[in-house]
């Protein structure tokens, strides 16, 4: 505990502490730029600007090739069966955004892992096929200061399916393995659920406003302007306080807080990117747990993405969730994205681990 | 992969479509059978860094070429980044199941996946005592019913409390589909779940013989009758015909035809073979289609499922279904599953190819 001296303008700096510590939990962008050391706030490769910012998570998404590897595979002698021969993945590397927690946030590897597998999925007779779905696992937690590999399995090209997997490696072992299909486009049945009604996200207080009840506006208006993507929760954040409801359903707001390159890929990537965000709030809303909660231990364990119609990130998205279950330490949370016209983008599952420690 | 309609599923000692006898008890201990997987032996998978291949990808080309010198310096660097060197896998083997369509269901690799990668698991000490908890499946192409399928189970990790399983599904060196796992020793916290939906109970909806009175042969005979698991439809089947309601969702009691050894893997492996089954039908009914619609042209894409807490899947379970989205020939399903008492078991999402030929 604090020792007796401190200032009474230093509860500001306590708050903001607790604040960079939920960041840091959720493993948002806040938490993202803030290291927290025992009584002050330290900055870490700090973007100036909201600009800055969404500059610096599609830096993170430029990724670099680096060659073939290959894998080979030895069967039992005279095995037909599982002999595969030999295959040349496709390795990438690319870093990663800074972490208070020194781990590396979840929504970044599915978005850097998205974007290593598209890159190559080559146009068939000049038809591009954009990402339909991703599923993956976070194996192990990665380490910030490392850069991060993607083996890239080039595993099957059909006739209007291309698949591919994506072992995300640091250290020769695998902090997250996904599989991912492209389709070329193709005409069919047509229909989707309807955006449930919300207010406008100019009616919701910015991230900076609503932090503002527990920080010290300047402070708080710090934070809010340097993350890449804005969050605008319609039933009010739970950073610090629980929900006033405990519902298992929410919806956020949410847009990249600058424009972004008219490439499809880098919109499916940003959007999974944001998705990863808010997808278990669901469940600490019913148990009225907020992300502060010391007890809390949360993790992401799954992530599946579907995407329906073409993604756009740089405007506003509704996302709407529900958590459908939680038992045995585990919470499911489902969600959908819907473009401000009411196109339904995308649907998003996750199963996470929530734990509540005592002592 | 086809998957979805029943009426795929012929059992292997029914030939041209004559039942023998005891078709029902012969369904389950069938596929009881084929999930009794033989051990087949390891393979050892070996990473290494290779020089550029004569003919990759061209969106990569140029910047393989420009790699080449950085990726030949650092061998060493990424060979141990991307853990070079020799993993070993266990490979086990089943035998498929007869289908009318002569490609294997994919519900039949599903389970028998989930099997593999539970076998695994349990002979390892730290994962005993590890109950499945979910599983994300990516189908790739069909396999032949004639044929055994290979299962590859990699292990990716055995942490403190979970350890994840990925199984390749192969037949004569084609991967049929991917299947990852993830096993979770029980651990208390939160408890929630979304209510059951209302539904008539299982017991006052038609039995198949019924429901299936006046469809026309071979549906009646060769669908449902001689499958492992029975259906019954709350809002009608789509086996004959499409419904007037096109809403999209639906619900479906199912159980196994008979009762079952305890294991909670076989009822976990049920449970995902039965899923396959009807996940897909809240696309169907929205748009007014149905399984015996001659210009449709369907199969499975991927799968995933949470089992939330233990169940039976010889007790009935309510199959709560809705479609959120269908496009670009493409349809979403999503499913929870209940025991007859509320309990919510599982929770399942399927994005299936669907399409109107002609």
């Amino acid at each position: 505990m604090a020792a007796a001296g401190v200032a009474a303008g230093a509860l500001a700096n306590v708050l903001a502490n607790v604040l960079a510590n939920v960041l840091a939990k959720m493993g948002s962008g806040m938490g993202a730029i803030l290291s927290v050391p025992r009584d002050s706030l330290t900055l870490m490769r700090l973007p100036d600007s909201a600009a800055d910012s969404v500059a610096d998570l599609l830096d993170v998404l430029d990724l670099t090739c680096l060659g073939e590897a290959r894998i080979v595979v030895e069967g039992a002698p005279g095995d037909e069966e599982t002999d595969l021969g030999e295959s040349t993945p496709i390795v990438f590397v690319g870093r990663s955004q800074k972490q208070a927690h020194g781990r590396v946030f979840g929504g970044q590897v599915l978005a850097q892992s998205l974007v290593a597998a598209a890159r190559t999925v080559e146009p068939v007779d000049g038809v591009a096929r954009p990402i339909h779905s991703l599923h993956a696992y976070f194996v192990r937690g990665g380490d910030d200061n490392h850069p991060i590999r993607f083996v890239v399995e080039r595993v099957r090209d059909g006739a209007s399916f291309s698949t591919r997997r994506v072992q995300a490696v640091q250290y020769g072992q695998t902090i997250l393995s996904m599989g991912c299909s492209f389709q070329e486009p193709a005409d069919g049945m047509d229909h989707q659920d309807p955006m449930p009604p919300a207010p406008d996200p100019d009616d919701i207080p910015t991230l900076a406003e609503a932090l503002g009840e527990h920080l010290d506006p300047s402070a708080a208006q710090f934070f809010a302007a340097r993350r890449p993507i804005e969050l605008r929760h319609v039933e009010g954040n739970i950073y610090v306080k629980p929900g006033r409801q405990r519902a298992a359903r929410q919806s956020v707001w949410l847009k990249a807080r600058a424009e972004l390159p008219d490439d499809p890929v880098i919109h499916a990537a940003v959007l999974a990117y944001a998705s990863d965000y808010p997808m278990l709030e669901p469940v600490l809303r019913r148990h009225g747990v907020a992300w502060q909660d010391p007890r809390l231990r949360p993790a992401s364990l799954d992530h599946a993405m579907w995407f329906h119609r073409a993604p756009k990130a740089d405007d506003w998205v509704l996302y709407t969730m529900s958590s459908p279950s939680a038992s045995g330490g585990r919470g499911l949370g489902v969600g959908r994205m819907f473009s401000a016209d009411g196109a339904l983008m995308a649907s998003v599952a996750q199963e996470g681990m929530l734990r509540l420690k005592e002592g | 992969m086809r998957s979805g309609d029943p009426c795929a599923v012929v059992s292997g000692r029914h030939t041209l479509g004559v039942v023998t006898d005891t078709p029902a008890a012969y369904a389950v201990s069938d596929l009881l059978d084929i999930l009794d997987l033989r051990e087949v032996g390891t393979v050892h998978t070996g990473w290494a860094v290779a020089s550029p291949s004569e003919s990759p990808t061209a969106a990569v080309t140029a910047d393989i070429a420009t790699a080449t010198a950085t990726a030949t310096a650092a061998v060493a660097d990424l060979a141990v980044e991307v853990g070079a060197g020799s993993r070993v896998a266990r490979v086990f083997a089943g035998p498929s199941q007869k289908q009318r369509y002569q490609r294997t269901f994919g519900g039949q690799l599903l389970a028998q996946a989930i099997i593999a990668a539970g076998r695994t698991v349990a002979a390892d000490p730290a994962g005993a005592g590890r109950p499945l908890h979910s599983t994300h499946t990516t189908f790739l192409v069909s396999g032949a019913d004639t044929d055994e399928v290979h299962y590859v189970v990699e292990p990716l990790s055995d942490g403190r409390s979970f350890s994840t399983r990925r199984v390749s599904a192969l037949q004569h060196g084609t991967l049929l589909a991917i299947v990852t796992a993830s096993f979770q020793e029980a651990s208390p916290g939160l408890d929630h779940a979304e209510p059951m939906p209302a539904a008539p109970s299982a017991e006052s909806l038609p039995n198949v013989a019924e429901a299936l009175a006046g469809v026309p042969e071979p549906y009646a005979v060769v669908c449902i009758l001689d499958g492992p698991i029975e259906l019954r439809h709350v809002e009608g089947h789509l086996y004959a015909g499409a419904r007037p309601d096109h809403v999209a969702r639906q619900g479906v009691w199912l159980r196994s035809r008979r009762p079952m050894p305890d294991d909670p893997i076989i009822h976990a492996a049920f449970l995902a073979y039965a899923s396959d089954y009807s996940i897909l039908e809240s696309v169907l009914r929205r748009h007014g289609t149905a399984w015996s619609d001659p210009r449709l042209r369907q199969a499975s894409l991927d799968h995933a499922m949470w089992f939330h807490r233990p169940g039976r899947a010889d007790e009935w379970v309510l199959h709560a279904g809705h479609s959120p989205s269908a496009s670009g020939g493409r349809g979403l399903g999503l499913g929870r599953m209940y025991a007859a008492d509320g309990t919510l078991l599982a929770s399942i999402a399927q994005e299936g190819m669907l399409r109107l030929k002609g």
